[in-house]
């Protein structure tokens, strides 16, 4: 060994000990109330990105570290956690970041979204409604959501604080024009509260109503952009259409789940020979073919 | 040397109508919508000495010391409505940088603009913190450019370049804006057919037309034009003029017409300024200015144009 | 074994972690030590310490080895742990001309004040491979006057300091700013340095938030930075000449918290340029040179000579062009690496929303062919 890391391993034993313990929920407490601090900013100011400092968490950034931060930074001993990718408990990621939150807190893990006090989540909001007394943490790849009409951050910056929003009007106009329907897919921009057009992670459309006056709290963590939102109980959330252009959610037609033969929950297709479908939520179709 | 006054010190310490220059009469008019006074434009850093040593009496706008540009200094003049006041000059004469200093392109470096339909006139908007300033240009003020990119988003239809300014002002019903552009491209005579295209696909001429139409979308009482048909095929920019000299005919807006084109202004204006080296030379009636012109770049500019 | 869709998700990833560590770990050549990837892969423990932001050469070996040799991987393994420390002090400010130097080249000035040093450096080395060093790298005969060199920059507790009879080695921006010929940027009001670490840095950025967002960038990403402002389709960039190019240590000092007085807690590399661009923009001070700054942790010339280009380009632009938001947004290796590998991800369910509305805009362009 030498002379130079032989110091620096006496001075960070020193430190952490000669086995470094992990703090509860991973993060050091400073860096937990920083990040409740931006929370408190963010559910404030509905829908506006509060700039926060991102920490580098043993997930690599795009892969929940955002939505990761926020659960470590609000869970305590009395919680307990669900975990959801894609709608599924199982999934892979989902899997992983459950196991991360669980084994650094030692709190319960659920697949029930009524024993749950934090959801987190990527890419759905479960089927079963969330209550007052439950907290939603969505994972968020891209939390502006003008990056598609404009890229330039000074003059993203201007847009939300004039609330210039016509670049996004037009781009819809254009949208219905060529289309003759709005093709923004997953993620769809909504205004909250009536003042910032918000990126909705990328939820299906299908979820985007229980976003609205909904009676639970729901924050969006970017871990990679450093930027966390929220959206408080009981606030206003419109997709962003026309008068005259309805605003639609996913379909598809005659479509049943082969497990539990719902039709009206978000459905994911298995292409195939014979394509069939199943629900996205799977604890969902769980306690309907249990019931 | 290597200070740049604000706009306040800029206004107080530099060399202005009041301190003497030679300055030209500027005509005033009853109730004018825009009240330009004192505006000047430096790129650079400057001193009083850049100002009295630029200009039509020293042939240039550079100031050879530091090689700052005096596009523009002490711009007067008033523009009432139904009346379009034309600014003309060779290219490097600064009558564009003053339109944009009035449409908030470009940062004034000192002076007064006032705008009848802005707080009746109370404030000068040259002060107005930028969103302010951007907000004039969705009902109150707005600009044609000679360059159609400048003013139009290429990628973007027609229709949608129309809904632009209309979703700005909260237009937020998809068929009420298609018929309100629809109705404004009627008006400019660009085809309907031709709605849906994106901008980039059409003419030159085809796309001034798509800039008025902009333009007029949410009945703004300012109209400023930057060499609107320079660069137009001579047929089509007849065309475009007449369009431009109808419409000016039958809406009671104030226009600004920048153009180096004595057949621009001639056709289209009622007065004008002419400027050289970044000074005003001659503020004039457009009939009085092209028979009798009184300064000797006024005599040479109309000569050229007469040949 | 079902992947995507995942019943049993956590049964594969425990058994690709297991696999992982067994395949590494039960190589049939020897145990690879720490202080051998300290010792013989300097560069690399240099380089992943700068991107870490993280002076740690014991801990960023460690990362090597679980790694497997990936460097986004080790970095990202060595930042992550620094996320659970708690913050203990705030480093005091450091003078960089007291860094004891092991290298210098002074490209701008045939004789500089003070020496070139060239030192340990391949510049001028022909890029042979030595297939004789195949079997074993053969011991070197000591030059003593070398290792008098290295021993200036022994890494102890103890403050550094420049040997008796060092010659001074002015800098180069000092000289020009001797000579009249540089303009003066230095600030009085000595505001708190931007810490990117506690409030992500978005532009317009100021200039500590640029730099520190410079020396944490992962180095390949802020080369092509520079590279593609050379000779991208966008360029902001001249060619600047270089002032200083330093390697060397300095100490680390704190306040303490019960006596308030300074105490030297430790001594790391850092690799120092200095830029120096000429200004011919209208703005500008012709008759003046000015300086881009360039630092990280460790020896990386690469990194530091790219910073330094970049920091004057970026400053003369005045964010009028995308530049700045290029470096402050797109140059950190976790981010870029870990956003494009979050690809790999399922996505079904935002798959099927685009299938949905591919349906949605067929059948639109069907019934407004039957209108």
């Amino acid at each position: 060994m030498t002379n130079e890391s032989a110091i620096d391993m006496s001075s960070l034993a020193e430190i952490t000990g000669d086995a470094p313990t992990t703090p509860f929920a991973l993060l050091d407490e400073e860096s937990k109330r920083e990040i409740r601090r931006a929370l408190l900013q963010a559910v404030a100011i509905p829908g506006y990105q509060v700039p926060f400092g991102s920490r580098e968490m043993p997930v690599a950034r795009g892969w929940g570290s955002g939505g990761l931060q926020i659960s470590l930074a609000i869970v305590g001993n009395d919680d307990t956690v669900k975990v959801i990718d894609q709608g599924d408990d199982e999934g892979v990621n989902a899997v992983n970041l459950r196991r991360l939150i669980a084994s650094s807190t030692g709190i319960n893990e659920t697949t029930e979204v009524n024993e749950a006090t934090i959801v987190q989540s990527r890419h759905r909001i479960p089927e079963d409604p969330m209550g007052a007394d439950q907290i939603l943490v969505l994972q968020v790849p891209v939390p502006e959501p003008l990056r598609g009409v404009e890229r330039d951050m000074k003059e993203l910056a201007r847009m939300h604080a004039e609330a210039d929003y016509s670049k996004m009007w037009v781009s819809l106009y254009e949208d219905k024009v060529r289309n003759g329907v709005i093709t923004q897919t997953t993620g769809y921009p909504c205004l909250v509260a009536g003042r910032y057009v918000t990126a909705t992670t990328p939820i299906p459309r299908w979820d985007i109503p229980r976003l609205h006056q909904a009676d639970f709290l729901t924050l969006f963590g970017a871990g990679r952009e450093k930027r966390v939102y929220a959206i408080p109980p009981h606030t206003d959330v419109e997709p962003l259409t026309f008068d005259d252009v309805e605003f639609e959610v996913e379909s598809a037609d005659g479509a049943t789940c082969k497990l539990c033969g719902s039709s009206d929950s978000f459905l994911v297709e298995s292409p195939g020979t014979t394509p069939s479908w199943t629900c996205s939520d799977t604890a969902w179709c769980r306690r309907r073919r249990q019931a | 040397m290597n200070t740049v006054p604000t706009q306040e010190a800029g206004m107080n310490t530099l060399p202005t109508q009041e301190a003497g220059m030679n300055t030209v009469p500027t005509i005033h008019v009853a109730d004018p919508v825009i009240q330009v006074r004192n505006l000047g434009k430096v790129y650079g850093s400057f001193t009083r000495d850049s100002i009295l040593q630029t200009g039509p009496e020293f042939g240039t706008a550079r100031d050879p010391r530091t090689g700052s540009i005096i596009a523009a200094w002490n711009v007067n003049f008033d523009v009432a409505a139904g009346e379009a006041l034309g600014i003309v000059g060779e290219s490097g004469s600064g009558k564009s940088t003053v339109l944009r200093c009035i449409a908030g392109d470009q940062p004034a470096t000192t002076g007064d603009v006032r705008l009848a339909c802005h707080d009746n006139g109370e404030f000068n908007i040259l002060h107005l913190d930028p969103a302010t300033r951007r907000r004039l240009r969705i009902d109150k003020l707005s600009v044609v450019y000679q360059d159609a990119a400048e003013g139009l988003a290429l990628g973007v239809t027609a229709g949608g370049n129309i809904a632009d300014p209309l979703t700005a002002a909260g237009w937020r019903h998809f068929g009420r804006i298609r018929e309100r552009a629809a109705d404004l491209l009627r008006r400019t005579e660009v085809p309907l057919d031709r709605m849906d295209d994106i901008v980039r696909t059409f003419s030159g001429g085809m796309r001034q037309r798509v800039q008025i139409a902009r333009a007029l979308a949410n009945n703004p009482p300012i109209l400023l034009l930057d060499e609107p048909t320079t660069g137009l095929d001579a047929s089509v920019a007849a065309g475009v003029l007449d369009l431009i000299r109808r419409l000016l005919e039958e809406l009671d807006l104030a226009v600004v017409v920048v153009s180096h084109d004595f057949a621009v202004i001639e056709m289209l204006t009622q007065r004008c300024i002419v400027m050289q080296h970044g000074r005003v030379v001659e503020d004039a009636l457009t009939d009085q200015l092209l028979e009798d012109p009184q300064h000797p770049y006024s005599q040479k500019l109309v000569a050229a144009a007469r040949a | 074994m079902g992947y995507a869709a995942a019943r049993g998700g956590l049964t594969a990833i425990k058994r690709a972690e297991e696999l992982v560590a067994r395949l590494r770990d039960n190589h049939s050549s020897a145990q690879l030590e720490l202080d051998q990837i300290t010792g013989r892969l300097r560069l690399l423990v240099d380089r992943i310490m700068g991107e870490a932001g993280l002076w740690a050469p014991e801990f960023a070996a460690l990362a090597v080895r679980q790694a497997e040799g990936d460097a986004i991987e080790a970095i990202h393994l060595l930042r992550a742990y620094k996320s659970t420390l708690p913050r203990f002090a705030v480093a005091r400010v450091n003078d960089a001309d007291e860094m004891v130097p092991e290298r210098r080249v002074v490209p701008a000035f045939r004789e500089p004040g003070g020496p070139q040093i060239l030192g340990r450096s391949t510049d001028y080395t022909a890029r042979m491979l030595d297939p004789k060093a195949r079997d074993a790298m053969p011991r070197r005969a000591v030059s003593t006057a070398h290792d008098d060199d290295e021993s200036a920059s022994k890494r102890t507790a103890d403050t550094i300091a420049r040997p008796a009879g060092w010659p001074e080695m002015r800098r180069m921006s000092d000289v020009l700013r001797d000579m009249g010929l540089l303009v003066d940027r230095r600030r009085g009001d000595d505001p708190e340095p931007f810490d990117i670490t506690r409030m992500p840095a978005k532009p317009p950025a100021p200039r500590s938030a640029r730099l520190s967002t410079m020396a944490r960038a992962e180095t390949g990403a802020l080369v092509n930075q520079w590279y593609r402002n050379i000779l991208g389709p966008d360029g902001y960039l001249h060619e600047v000449t270089l002032g200083e190019v330093r390697h060397g240590s300095l100490s680390l000092s704190v306040t303490h918290p019960i006596t308030g007085g300074e105490v030297t807690i430790g001594n790391f590399r850092v690799t120092e340029v200095e830029a120096i661009e000429d200004l011919d923009g209208i703005d500008e001070d012709r008759g003046s040179f000015d300086v881009g700054y360039g630092m990280c942790l460790g020896h990386n010339e690469r990194k530091a000579i790219a910073m330094a280009n970049l920091d004057i380009a970026c400053h003369r632009d005045g964010s009028k062009s995308p530049l700045e938001q290029s470096i402050l947004m797109t140059t950190d290796g976790l981010d870029s690496a870990g956003f494009l590998e979050h690809l790999k991800l399922p996505h079904y369910v935002t798959f099927r929303s685009m299938i949905e509305r591919k349906v949605a805009v067929r059948r639109a362009h069907d019934e407004r062919k039957r209108d």
